[in-house]
């Protein structure tokens, strides 16, 4: 099992969607699961993802592989926020 | 053809001058930076005769430019003994522009100890009036009663009491669209140096006047409509967007997610109480309350983003404005509150009485770690700040910002550099933000340059916040981009769009172009924000700092940091590499 903390509007996936607390979402984990393999079986739309996605609080990318018993915490695309200006190419190439 | 206009506080006289060759190209940051290295002595006392302040908009102030009417404030800084510039945005900026103001030079001290002035600009000139009928009032009450003498068109600059007491955390108001004085140049005591020059307000009315010369009127239409379309397409900066809708406070949920929202005096990076103070929870609050309630809320006529707020209180009158990211994190999470009531009040307290929030929620943060009240107690917080506007012994020692009452507590955590505290991130959990607040001439300062944006907001995640290689180029980039863009006039929100979008930038550099004369590229700005922090580097070291200042607090060396629980483990030898320009 795996703990996902959702933000913003994205928290109409979960059942407790007060904007004042917390809105969790507890997956059985499968093997091999990526980030994006977890947010996509609980009905979230990859598009909707920002680039603020947290693992155990560690800034992650989609393709980052859970383990069991971890913490995720993903924030929308309208919820990321400030500089990149000089390392955007460098973040998007390889 | 703009002016300087030059205040002597010693023989009371405010006169214009032709703005020499050397200045024609420059605004707002590397303006007040320049005019600082060359007339401020740098070992000079920050209260005495020698110092000076100098007030500047950006290049592209006052023109229809978006979000542009920033202002920034330099000179000495008494809470740090560096150079100093903080900018705020402010209607303020747009009227000292459209008057053909380039900068306002502040300098000398009256003989005679406190009596203070108020100088009054327009288009017949400048002058400087009596203000001592406003001296210990609070600014909720006084900013009213000079728009009622001065008519509701005007700007205002401020100081408070504490600014009258020259506390070093007493900040520069400006007045909001709608004339709060809520909007500050907090950083660094600049309020106190003014109070030292007996200068209590700066009223402004453009009214009449010149306006903004724009040589080249196509480019600028060009550029700005290129910017105008960026920040209205881009997802954070536009109508509806993560700004306009959360508010900067938008970011305590995202910091504490990353393990980074200093909690309790930086004894954590993890807030239990997070999601109460979160952006979300003001945007909720501010919809449940309705009344005078209002995200979305610009802090100067022309800002297209829209980042401000209004918070309501239970009733739907209006309490204050601006719950920012930064006053929201200082006196919240920093001080363990969770109850955005109180942190509304104590950021009420803060623009009534002429604070910095960021260095007030700092010290009593510090005074809680030093027992003068629990973590989390709100109503002794509020009391300390009233201490503080009450000039009490105490308040005048809190007044002095946190490493000062530290020193008196003989508290070790002190979470400053060069006698600033730190803001809103923590740096043993996002390094390059740490090697930011170690280097930058300004002290412990986030907006100096966000390492923030590639290690927790970027797309792609290439760069790891707790990763140490490849910081100091990173950071060294960041502070030479924002000493361009604080230059400009320009929020510096809307790097969000010029950033991701490469006609944003181009058309920023194409406004600048146009009011300028100048012919730059989007490949000039970074060395034009070199030539910047060359000239606050350069006056530092003359003030007498060396390496061995550009360090973090001990205590970040050997105390690791939850929920990550790492410490501060880059090596000197890069911190100084930021400085191989
Ligand atoms: S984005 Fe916010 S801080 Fe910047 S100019 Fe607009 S309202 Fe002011």
């Amino acid at each position: 099992m795996i703990e996902i903390h959702l933000y913003g509007k994205l928290r109409r996936f979960t059942s407790s969607r007060a904007p004042t607390g917390d809105s969790i979402v507890r997956v059985p984990l499968e093997e091999g699961d990526t980030i994006a393999d977890v947010l996509k079986r609980i009905g979230i739309s990859l598009e909707e993802v920002g680039s603020n996605i947290f693992r155990n609080h560690k800034y992650s990318t989609l393709s980052r592989k859970v383990e069991e018993g971890d913490r995720l915490g993903v924030f929308p695309d309208d919820m990321q926020l400030l500089y990149k200006w000089y390392f955007q190419k460098e973040d998007d190439q390889g | 053809m703009s002016k300087i206009l030059r205040v002597n506080m010693t023989d009371l006289t405010a006169k214009y001058e032709d703005v020499p060759e050397k200045y024609k190209n420059w605004g707002g940051r590397g303006l007040t930076s320049f005019i600082t290295l060359e007339e401020v002595p740098p070992t000079c006392h920050p209260l005495g005769p020698n110092n000076k302040v100098t007030l500047a908009p950006g290049m592209v102030t006052g023109t229809p430019a978006p979000s542009s009417g920033r202002i920034s404030v330099g000179g000495k800084s008494p809470l740090t003994g560096t150079i100093k510039e903080t900018n705020a945005g402010t209607p303020f900026s747009q009227h000292l522009a459209r008057l053909g103001i380039k900068a306002v030079v502040v300098e000398g001290q009256p003989k005679e100890n406190g009596k203070f002035w108020l100088l009054k600009v327009d288009k017949e000139g400048a002058e400087l009036l009596p203000a001592d009928e406003y001296v210990g009032k609070g600014l909720y009450e006084v900013y009213p009663a000079l728009f009622d003498r001065f008519g509701k068109k005007a700007a205002i600059m401020g100081i408070g009491v504490a600014g009258e007491m020259k506390m070093a955390m007493a900040g520069v108001c400006f007045n909001d669209i709608d004339g709060r004085p809520s909007r500050y140049s907090g950083r660094g005591g600049m309020g106190a140096v003014l109070g030292s020059k007996g200068l209590k307000f700066i009223v402004a009315d453009d009214t009449g006047g010149p306006g903004v010369d724009i040589a080249d009127k196509d480019l600028f239409d060009t550029g700005r409509k290129k910017l105008t379309e960026a920040l209205r397409t881009h997802g954070v900066t536009k109508e509806g967007g993560g700004l306009n809708t959360y508010g900067t406070a938008v970011l305590i949920n995202i910091l504490n997610e990353a393990g980074g929202l200093p909690t309790r005096n930086f004894s954590s990076g993890e807030f239990e109480g997070a999601s109460k103070i979160s952006g979300e929870a003001i945007a909720e609050g501010v919809k449940q309350r309705g009344g005078a309630g209002t995200m979305g809320h610009p802090c100067h006529p022309g800002c297209i983003i829209q980042c401000s707020n209004i918070w309501p209180k239970p009733d739907g009158t209006e309490h204050v404005s601006v719950i920012e990211y930064e006053s929201d994190w200082a006196l919240g999470a920093n001080c363990g509150i969770d109850d955005l009531d109180v942190i509304a009040e104590l950021i009420w307290l803060c623009n009534d009485y002429g604070l910095d929030t960021i260095e007030s929620g700092g010290t009593i943060a510090v005074a809680m770690e030093g027992g003068l009240a629990e973590f989390g107690d709100g109503q002794k917080a509020i009391e300390l700040m009233h201490e503080i506007g009450k000039g009490t012994p105490l308040g005048r020692i809190l007044g002095q910002g946190a490493a000062f009452t530290g020193k008196a507590l003989g508290v070790v955590r002190v979470p400053g550099v060069k006698g600033q505290n730190m803001p809103a991130y923590a740096p043993r959990a996002i390094k390059g933000i740490g090697v930011t607040y170690a280097t930058t001439p300004m002290g412990a300062d986030h907006t100096a340059g966000y390492t923030i944006g590639p290690e927790i907001m970027s797309v792609g995640g290439k760069v790891d916040p707790l990763e140490v290689e490849g910081k100091a180029e990173i950071s060294r980039n960041l502070q030479a981009a924002t000493a361009f863009l604080d230059s400009t006039g320009y929020c510096l929100f809307t790097a969000f769009a010029i950033m991701d979008i490469p006609e944003g930038l181009e058309g920023m550099v194409e406004t600048c172009n146009a009011v300028l004369g100048t012919k730059w590229t989007v490949d000039d700005v970074g060395e034009i924000g070199k030539e910047v922090l060359k000239r606050e580097r350069a006056f530092n070291e003359a003030a007498g700092f060396t390496k061995a200042d550009d360090r973090l607090p001990e205590f970040m060396y050997y105390e690791p940091l939850p929920p990550h629980n790492t410490v501060w483990d880059v090596p000197d030898e890069m911190l100084d590499q930021v400085w191989e320009l």
